[in-house]
């Protein structure tokens, strides 16, 4: 695999590049890496800006936090202009912008309480308040269900203990690179960019473990016998089945996602490698479903309505969700919601907080982005190519009344509330920056 | 027989012929094996008692297996036998044949005979022109509702042409069963369809209703004529009829979404065309038949603004739709539509279109589509073809992409130690998939995969809700008015 990992671009070969390369070598590349699409997946699009973006503030030899916005806003421009379509990015680089604020208020804030000046993390829990939860329970184990939000008032003990070892938790980052402002603690005004970047890293925890997040809720919501039908390769979703089969028995109808994710799909169910290196993480190398003797039943994604009436629930994974509770998921997801909608059947989303974007649709037909048509008629037909207009929509906008419930890092939500996670996460004067 | 091709596996075109004989006798075996391992299935599946959800479905599941093991046995054994008699089956596919049972559970009803695989085995009264209709309809040559129906009447008047009364009975009599006869290795081929047996009901009766006395030469001259007539009345004059009716129905500016490819929608397309009418149209095709691809390629010879896609753009195809018209493989008796699976996704997008307008779905269907079966879902009345046609082939190798050096020594090595077996057709499956891990479908081997099953259903039911009308030889009609035209059809 790394061989295929160096001679295609992709995230492995960006976050490679990045401790080496220039800064500003390493944004172009990764704006080209998105205008060419070899970045698509929204998790390795928000991996690759949060190192990007750790990489740029760790650059910037400044501690004014005005100018950290000003350079992480036009960053984030830039990248945005690459891939409007890709909202992770933007979300990311807002949460970023909104590390920066909070740090810079709190610093306001305490240079009148000097006293409390010597905890890290704490001044930033009002806002971010899974972030720290977040990043706890990474530390201790993995299997761990987070903490919910409500009660996250995270003065415990875990708080006390993490605090002696903030750099495990980002082991070989290029933060390391830039130790000079570790423990500005003792300095009566702190070192923004410090603590910036300790956020940050945060994030990048948060990403990498929002999938066994999200799995530790699936007992909460899959029964045993039950008939789940899932569509496309999501590894949130795959990841979150497998939890509940460890424990449970059930059946999987697979939709196959034809023409643009099915030979993932293929992969996913069966149990082969794809050759595609982008999804090829860690987190890719997991048994498939029916090694824990689930049974799964692989159908094209015409059979969908024919099925419905069989199916308990309907889980989907999803490139991003909007403000509204809608969704921008893989092409066919809105017919398998609208089918599952007329049968009755709940729809549940597995996606995590950052996919969660503070972009309120107006214009739905913005959103969508259209692939390659020769998945759809190959070459060769080549006759039909040139006088036919090929589409292949490679995503769909579910509206939210189609979703019965999300489940995030956060726990389950229903989608009339994502606008109040919205507002936890982003700020007013980020959301267009 | 099989002994020369041991002795002289070197010569080719002796090693072809037998290869043949050799496959003939293999699908022998294998059906064998098929049949012992259904009956072994049916008597589990009796075994149990009352499949209910719970532990009905353990009950199938432990009976499946069983079944399987059944198999295995069964095909083991023949196996042995063809090896005692000197085929050089190989040994090591014997091992690899699947122990579980692939039946999704819920369609469990529906996996009766699989498909004919040859012609090998049908009874010697089949006529010719059916056993070649028969493979041409498994393999989709001849595919579609009305194709079939008028293929399968064209091939019963050669068989009623070269049918002579045997002695001691009269024809009225004894060809309704030779034509049994006929029918029945069709059904092995592949499921008929309703208007299929719709036209043999009607040539049945006629049949019967044939008088003894009437000399041998002159009933067949009527029964000829008679099946001319039911093609050119029930089908080809219907068809112009719906086409002409249903293209009225079209106007300047439409943008018309089509599922597959329906004959009777290209029909009406074409005369939509014919007669001038600026229109847009819209394909949805759909994994493994891609029907519609055959539909666009028609539409845009006649010089019309085609868009093509895939079941995954329904709702972007959708969204500027003015009228969708589908065809049908049937329209049951409670008004519902069955037709190519994701016609129901296709009529639902069309009903429930985010903009809150509806989009008219309008149904072309000819009356001898029309059955007096009903059916609520999609489950209990469907076909399964072969759960295979979803595996993607791959393109044949690249010119540049020379087979594998290793792999070919690897595949030689192979093929020596079995014995110089000519041909590997049944090993090449498995064997390009060990050899090529990264070129294979990850799919490829999905029947030696435990717990992975695929499902390749061919219809799907639309709720009558979902449609608005049905053009019909005899009118446009909403679909509750199935059961009465249907009635009225059939009372004639």
């Amino acid at each position: 695999m790394p061989s295929t990992a160096a001679l295609t671009p992709g995230l492995s070969s960006f976050l490679k590049s990045l401790k080496t390369n220039p800064i500003d070598t390493s944004i172009d590349n990764l704006i080209s890496l998105l205008k060419r699409r070899q970045i698509r997946h929204s998790r390795s699009c928000a991996t690759a800006t949060a190192y990007l973006l750790l990489r740029v503030i760790s650059a910037c030899r400044t501690s004014d936090a005005g100018k950290l916005i000003e350079r992480v806003q036009s960053v984030g421009r830039r990248l945005i202009a690459a891939q409007p379509r890709e909202m992770v990015v933007g979300n990311i680089v807002r949460r970023v912008l909104g590390l920066i604020r909070d740090e810079a208020e709190d610093d306001r804030e305490g240079d009148f309480t000097l006293s409390e000046a010597g905890s890290e993390s704490q001044p930033q829990t009002p806002r971010a308040t899974d972030d720290p939860s977040v990043h706890e329970g990474s530390d201790r184990s993995l299997s761990r269900p987070p903490f919910p939000t409500i009660n996250t008032t995270p003065i415990s003990m875990f708080n006390l203990l993490s605090h002696p070892e903030p750099q495990p938790s980002l082991p070989g980052t290029p933060v390391s690179a830039s130790p000079s402002g570790r423990f500005p603690s003792y300095t009566p005004t702190k070192d923004i960019r410090a603590e910036v970047l300790d956020g940050i890293g945060e994030i990048i925890d948060e990403l990498g473990q929002v999938d066994d997040q999200i799995a530790a809720y699936a007992l909460d919501h899959i029964h045993s016998n039950e008939i789940i039908l899932t569509h496309t390769s999501s590894t949130t979703v795959q990841r979150f089945l497998l939890k509940a089969a460890a424990k449970r028995k059930f059946t999987v109808i697979h939709a196959e996602s034809y023409p643009n994710n099915h030979e993932a799909t293929h992969a996913t169910v069966s149990g082969k490698e794809t050759g595609d290196d982008e999804i090829m993480s860690t987190e890719s190398f997991q048994k498939p479903l029916i090694a824990l003797g689930i049974t799964v039943i692989l159908i094209p994604d015409s059979a969908v309505f024919a099925l419905m009436s069989r199916v308990n629930k309907v889980i989907l994974g999803t490139h991003s969700v909007l403000a509204n509770g809608g969704l921008v998921a893989a092409a066919g997801t809105r017919v398998i919601a609208r089918a599952a909608k007329l049968h009755q059947t709940p729809v549940v989303v597995a996606s995590g907080v950052y996919k969660l974007s503070p972009v309120y649709p107006f214009d739905f037909e913005s959103l969508i982005e259209y692939g390659d048509a020769s998945k759809v008629i190959p070459y060769e037909d080549g006759d039909l190519v040139d006088q036919l207009d090929v589409q292949n929509p490679l995503y769909d906008y579910v509206p939210a009344e189609l979703v019965d419930l999300y489940i995030t890092n956060l726990g389950g939500h229903a989608p009339s509330y994502l606008y109040r996670i919205v507002s936890d996460h982003y700020r007013k004067e980020d959301i267009s920056f | 027989m099989s002994a020369p091709a041991d002795k002289k596996p070197a010569a080719d075109p002796a090693a072809e012929k037998l290869s043949g004989a050799e496959l003939k006798k293999k699908a022998k075996a294998e059906k064998a094996a098929r049949r012992a391992r259904e009956r072994a299935d049916r008597d589990a599946a009796g075994g149990t008692p009352g499949p209910k959800d719970g532990a009905g479905k353990k009950g199938a599941g432990a009976g499946g297996a069983a079944g399987g093991k059944d198999a295995g046995a069964g095909g083991q054994k023949g196996q042995r036998q063809q090896q005692r008699r000197g085929s050089t089956q190989g040994g090591p596919e014997a091992k690899k044949r699947p122990v579980e049972n692939k039946n999704v559970a819920v369609f469990g009803h529906l996996y009766g005979q699989p498909r004919r695989t040859s012609v090998a085995g049908a009874g010697k009264e089949v006529h010719p022109a059916v056993l070649a209709l028969g493979l041409q309809m498994r393999d989709y040559v001849v595919c579609g509702s009305s194709a079939r129906c008028v293929a399968t009447l064209l091939a019963f008047k050669r068989v009623i042409e070269a049918y002579t009364t045997p002695l001691g009975t009269s024809l009225s009599r004894h060809l309704t069963t030779h034509l049994s006869h006929q029918i029945t290795y069709l059904s092995t081929c592949r499921p008929l369809s309703i208007s299929q047996g719709n036209a043999i009901r009607a040539l049945k009766l006629e049949i019967a209703s044939i008088d003894p006395s009437v000399p041998e030469a002159e009933a067949k001259a009527a029964l000829s004529e008679f099946i001319d007539s039911f093609i050119r009345e029930k089908i080809t004059v219907a068809d112009q009829v719906i086409a002409g009716s249903a293209a009225q129905k079209i106007q300047d500016g439409d943008v018309i979404v089509t599922y597959a490819g329906s004959s009777l929608v290209k029909q009406t397309l074409l005369a939509a065309a014919r007669e001038g009418k600026r229109f847009r149209v819209s394909v949805i095709d759909s994994r493994p038949l891609f029907e519609g691809k055959n539909l666009a390629r028609t539409l845009v010879a006649a010089g019309l603004d085609v868009q093509y896609t895939l079941v995954h753009g329904i709702s972007h195809a959708i969204k500027d739709a003015t009228k969708v018209f589908l065809g049908a493989h049937a329209m049951t008796s409670n008004g519902r539509l069955y037709s190519r699976v994701g016609t129901a996704l296709v009529a639902m997008s069309a009903k429930e279109r985010a903009g809150g307008v509806e989009v008219p779905v309008i149904v072309c269907c000819e009356t001898v589509k029309f059955t007096d079966r009903v059916a609520l879902d999609s489950i209990v009345v469907n076909e399964l073809a072969d759960a295979d046609e979803l595996v993607e082939v791959q393109a044949p190798q690249q010119l540049t992409g020379l087979p594998d050096p290793a792999a070919a020594a690897a595949a030689a090595e192979q093929e020596t130690k079995k014995g110089g077996k000519p041909n590997q057709t049944a090993h090449s499956g498995q064997s390009a998939a060990a050899e090529f891990p990264t070129d294979a479908s990850p799919l490829a081997n999905w029947k030696e995969t435990p717990n992975l099953q695929l499902l390749n259903i061919m219809y799907d039911v639309t709720p009558a809700q979902y449609v608005d009308m049905v053009v019909t030889e005899m009118g446009s009609l909403p679909p509750s008015a199935v059961p009465i035209v249907h009635r009225m059809s059939t009372n004639m």
